[in-house]
């Protein structure tokens, strides 16, 4: 069985920790939905995993099928079936993206795929998820609409198969009907390969669609609340207040918020002497 | 195919013709172009090659000069294009060797056109001085040099576009374009516009850029390696250079011999 087992997971970026010790565990033909307000390390998380080079990991470990993910560059993880639907997905002016996917598909192969083959898997794909024919034949997201780009992303997966799907946000910038769709294919595809999926997303409706059997909250750096999709419902309604107050924890935004602030107007000189006298 | 070992003077049949250069010896050679011709030039070997180009008013030539030397290659060519000729020369320069070119196109006669293109994959040091000038009223002259330049390639692009007083109504225009892939390559391109009429037309547009990490990151994710992408990447960068030439079999030659030798040596 692939599970994905993650270990005191710390990443910084830029020298600044956004993950501070996270611990989870995902197994084959599991839904994870990964929540938390913005700014908490929800997106690292899935790039740390997925190897971005901005991201980096100064403790704990990562292992997905048995196999050190840290030690291996992000080509081999995605071979290994990694897979991430990124949030805001690169253009690539030049590279058609039946070039694209022709490349990828044949490096998890020992035989190059069938011209013939790979256009009819092309099609059926670009079909499934309701896109423009022209597809295949144009630049990589190059001028896609934001909608086109997520729907592209799951284009990709479908054409690739992975067994770890991680979805950043893919709900944002689909309409209703897209949104659909893509959760289809996702489910089609899941009923298929019994591949697990890591999803974040802010909104109930796309968790409805795909129906995790596990929800998590990533608060400041770290996994605070687990449970059932019950937890996804209740912050739909409620916010995260209630988890601030029940685990007694502070969002790394509102942490921020309580640096000393000068207002204009406020004499720095002044604000620093009265601290002082104060101690 | 019509091998080139020793100096001749040829004079093309209408139509599409192709040469093979591969002599030891220094060469000198010239071409008279009486009819529409295409010509593919495909350099296999030689030291330092001298090519004078005669295009006669009225025809229309369209030219690939393919360098495949695994040797360094010293050019010099020059390209007399007479009133109402129409020259395209397209350079296919993504072979591992070093080269050394200098053009001389002179637009002669009245409404003469002249474009000259290159694609280059730069692994070594590729030195180019390229000069088109508009000698007689309503000519039209036009560069454009795309360049990917990867590990241990230099890069150097001199593109001096010249309309002489007197030649009106002449345009003189050239784009300049290269990617580099790595830290601490040079890549140096020095464009040039001399003009010494006032009624006329000129442009010149250039970038040098860098390959975005964002961008290979994006494709690496998908399972493609480094070298993989370098080659895609360079693909796309350099194939616009094909719609320069008017003849089809032309723009599949160059198309063909691009994507061979690219994915050759991106994944060296």
């Amino acid at each position: 069985m692939k599970s994905l087992v993650i270990k005191d997971l710390h990443v910084s970026v830029e020298g600044k920790e956004i993950l501070k010790g996270l611990n989870l565990t995902v197994n084959e033909n599991e839904v994870h939905a990964l929540m938390g307000p913005n700014g908490n390390g929800k997106s690292t998380l899935l790039a740390a995993i997925m190897g971005d080079p901005k991201y980096e990991v100064t403790g704990g470990s990562i292992e997905y099928d048995g196999k050190n993910l840290l030690e291996m560059p992000v080509n081999e993880r995605s071979v290994a079936g990694v897979f991430l639907a990124m949030q805001y997905p690169q253009e690539i002016p030049g590279v058609t993206n039946s070039d694209f996917l022709r490349a990828a598909i044949n490096v998890r192969r020992e035989t190059p795929i069938s011209l013939f083959s790979f256009i009819k898997s092309m099609e059926k794909t670009i079909n499934d998820l309701q896109m423009k024919e022209d597809l295949a034949h144009r630049f990589l997201n190059e001028g896609f609409s934001g909608g086109e780009k997520k729907r592209n992303e799951i284009v990709q997966m479908e054409m690739l198969r992975p067994s770890l799907s991680m979805l950043d946000e893919i709900d944002s910038g689909l309409d209703v009907d897209a949104l659909h769709v893509v959760a289809d294919e996702l489910n089609n595809l899941r009923k298929e390969t019994g591949m697990s999926v890591i999803a974040v997303s802010h909104y109930e409706r796309f968790y409805e669609l795909i129906q995790p059997e596990f929800t998590h909250v990533l608060i400041d750096g770290r996994i605070v609340v687990s449970g059932g999709p019950e937890i996804a419902a209740k912050i739909d309604q409620e916010g995260y207040d209630w988890i601030y107050k029940e685990y007694n924890v502070q969002p790394a935004s509102k942490a921020e918020e309580k640096r000393p602030s000068l207002s204009i107007g406020a004499c720095a000189v002044r604000e620093s002497v009265k601290g002082q006298t104060r101690q | 195919m019509i091998p080139i070992h020793v100096n001749q003077d040829f004079l093309p049949d209408e139509g599409y013709t192709a040469y093979e250069i591969d002599s030891e010896r220094n060469l000198d050679l010239s071409f008279r172009f009486e009819k529409d011709c295409d010509v593919f030039i495909r350099l296999v070997r030689a030291k330092n090659v001298r090519i004078r180009m005669f295009v006669n008013e009225g025809v229309r030539v369209g030219i690939l000069l393919w360098n495949n030397s695994e040797e360094k290659t010293v050019m010099d060519e020059t390209y007399e294009v007479m009133k109402d000729a129409d020259l395209v020369v397209a350079y296919g320069e993504c072979n591992n060797a070093e080269t050394k070119r200098n053009t001389y196109v002179a637009l002669r006669g009245n409404h003469a056109h002249a474009l000259v293109s290159s694609a280059s994959l730069v692994s070594v040091r590729k030195d180019y001085h390229i000069d088109v000038v508009n000698f007689a009223p309503h000519t039209y002259g036009d560069m454009k040099n795309y360049a990917v330049v990867l590990k241990d390639g230099t890069l150097m692009i001199d593109a001096v576009g010249k309309i002489v007083k007197g030649a009106k109504r002449s345009e003189s225009h050239q784009t300049s374009r290269a990617l580099c892939f790595e830290d601490g390559q040079k890549s140096t391109i020095l464009p040039e516009l001399l003009i010494d009429e006032n009624d006329v037309q000129a442009s010149h547009a250039m970038s040098i850029g860098r390959m975005d990490e964002d961008q290979l990151y994006y494709m690496m994710s998908r399972g493609l390696t480094l070298a993989q992408c370098t080659s895609l990447i360079a693909t796309g960068y350099l194939m616009p250079i094909t719609d320069t030439l008017p003849n089809e079999e032309l723009k599949a030659s160059l198309k063909q011999e691009m994507e061979r030798k690219i994915e050759e040596l991106c994944s060296m």
